[in-house]
């Protein structure tokens, strides 16, 4: 019997180990959070004073609130005296310093994301955290995430820029990205 | 060939889709009371309505505004018979210095005060404040007439709530 139980714990334990070590799924992690950190997104991320930021290459060094002082009080598609799309259209503006665009379901589609996925000033830790949790993911479980992140047009347009001021890897590489993420176990860093 | 509605009237339009509205506005369709500030939806002296929501017409391509929509310049915000209250307040309080701005700065604040006073319950005047600075800040002017917009502002918005004749 004992030597019975000894052969199981020579079996489990290095599958125990392997199960324990979320280094891949960590690795793989950094990659979302390269994206989701990146200027290109993480500038309508933002949280309770709903103020959208300017950063970014073509912004200098240091991150600053978005000009003209617009808020999204109010709604996340700003006042209705002057909604996001006042200035936003449906197109990336093709002049020097003109407004992004962008375009869902054929009309012009600009919005703060919710609150509860801030991003900007956030740690890796506590993105992780809130893109894991379905009452800040939009109620998404991973497989939900990865197609989210493939299909929801504001998404995308992040990619339709000059490369210097995308954000690393595709849409669809960071679809795999986070399903490969959820098969290791979506572990989350601790920092 | 598209039909835009501006200010009241139809208007057939032929031009290329990466038109911007401004430019079939005052070139097309003859209406110049918008302007031509900064071309990047940084200064509102283009600023227009289409249907009824403010844009910058400077940044807005007319192959993205949709068939039949309906413009509204400075033009068609009142008459000279029938000013609209914040063109009254304006002209009471002698706003304009060199004028540029104006059509886009009172074409901004009418939007606001139609959101959030006309038919509303009052506002504080520090609720107002924030408003207006909220509602006005993407709007410029070189020659700084903001003190007087602000005041007109609060007097078009006292006039809508009733508060004054
Ligand atoms: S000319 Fe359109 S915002 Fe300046
Ligand atoms: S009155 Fe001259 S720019 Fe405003």
């Amino acid at each position: 019997m004992i030597r019975y139980a000894l052969a199981i714990l020579l079996v489990a334990g290095p599958a125990q180990v392997l199960a324990q070590d979320s280094t891949p799924g960590l690795e793989l992690w950094g990659k979302i959070h390269e994206v989701f950190s990146h200027p290109r997104c993480a500038n309508c991320h933002v949280g309770t004073d709903r103020v959208p930021m300017w950063s970014g290459p073509e912004y200098g060094a240091a991150p600053r609130p978005h000009g003209m002082n617009i808020s999204g009080k109010g709604a996340d598609d700003g006042a209705n005296y002057l909604v996001c799309t006042t200035c936003h259209s449906k197109q990336n503006s093709a002049t020097p310093h003109g407004p992004p665009g962008a375009t869902s379901k054929g009309v012009a589609e600009w919005k703060l994301a919710p609150v509860e996925m801030q991003w900007f000033g956030k740690s890796s830790a506590e993105i992780c955290k809130q893109f894991k949790a379905k009452e800040s993911n939009g109620n998404r479980e991973i497989a939900a995430l990865a197609h989210h992140v493939t299909t929801e047009p504001l998404v995308l347009w992040a990619w339709t820029v000059e490369s210097e001021r995308k954000p690393p890897y595709s849409a669809k590489e960071l679809g795999k990205i986070v399903e490969d993420w959820g098969m290791a176990g979506a572990p989350c860093p601790t920092k | 060939m598209r039909v835009i509605w501006v200010d009241g009237e139809p208007h057939k339009v032929d031009v290329e889709g990466d038109m911007p509205l401004l430019w079939v506005l005052r070139d097309e369709v003859g209406a110049t009371g918008p302007k031509y500030g900064c071309g990047i939806a940084m200064c509102g002296a283009c600023t227009v309505y289409v249907d009824d929501r403010p844009v910058r017409s400077c940044s807005l391509r007319i192959g993205d505004v949709a068939e039949g929509a309906k413009v509204t310049t400075i033009r068609g915000l009142g008459t000279p018979q029938a000013l609209h209250a914040v063109q009254a307040a304006w002209i009471e309080h002698q706003v304009a210095q060199c004028g540029y701005c104006q059509p886009g700065q009172i074409m901004a604040a009418a939007a606001l005060l139609h959101d959030k006073v006309a038919g509303k319950p009052p506002l504080s005047d520090a609720d107002l404040d924030d408003h207006i600075n909220h509602a006005m800040s993407a709007n410029l002017c070189r020659c700084g007439t903001y003190m007087r917009i602000r005041a007109a502002i609060k007097s078009a918005a006292a006039k809508l709530q009733g508060q004054r004749p």
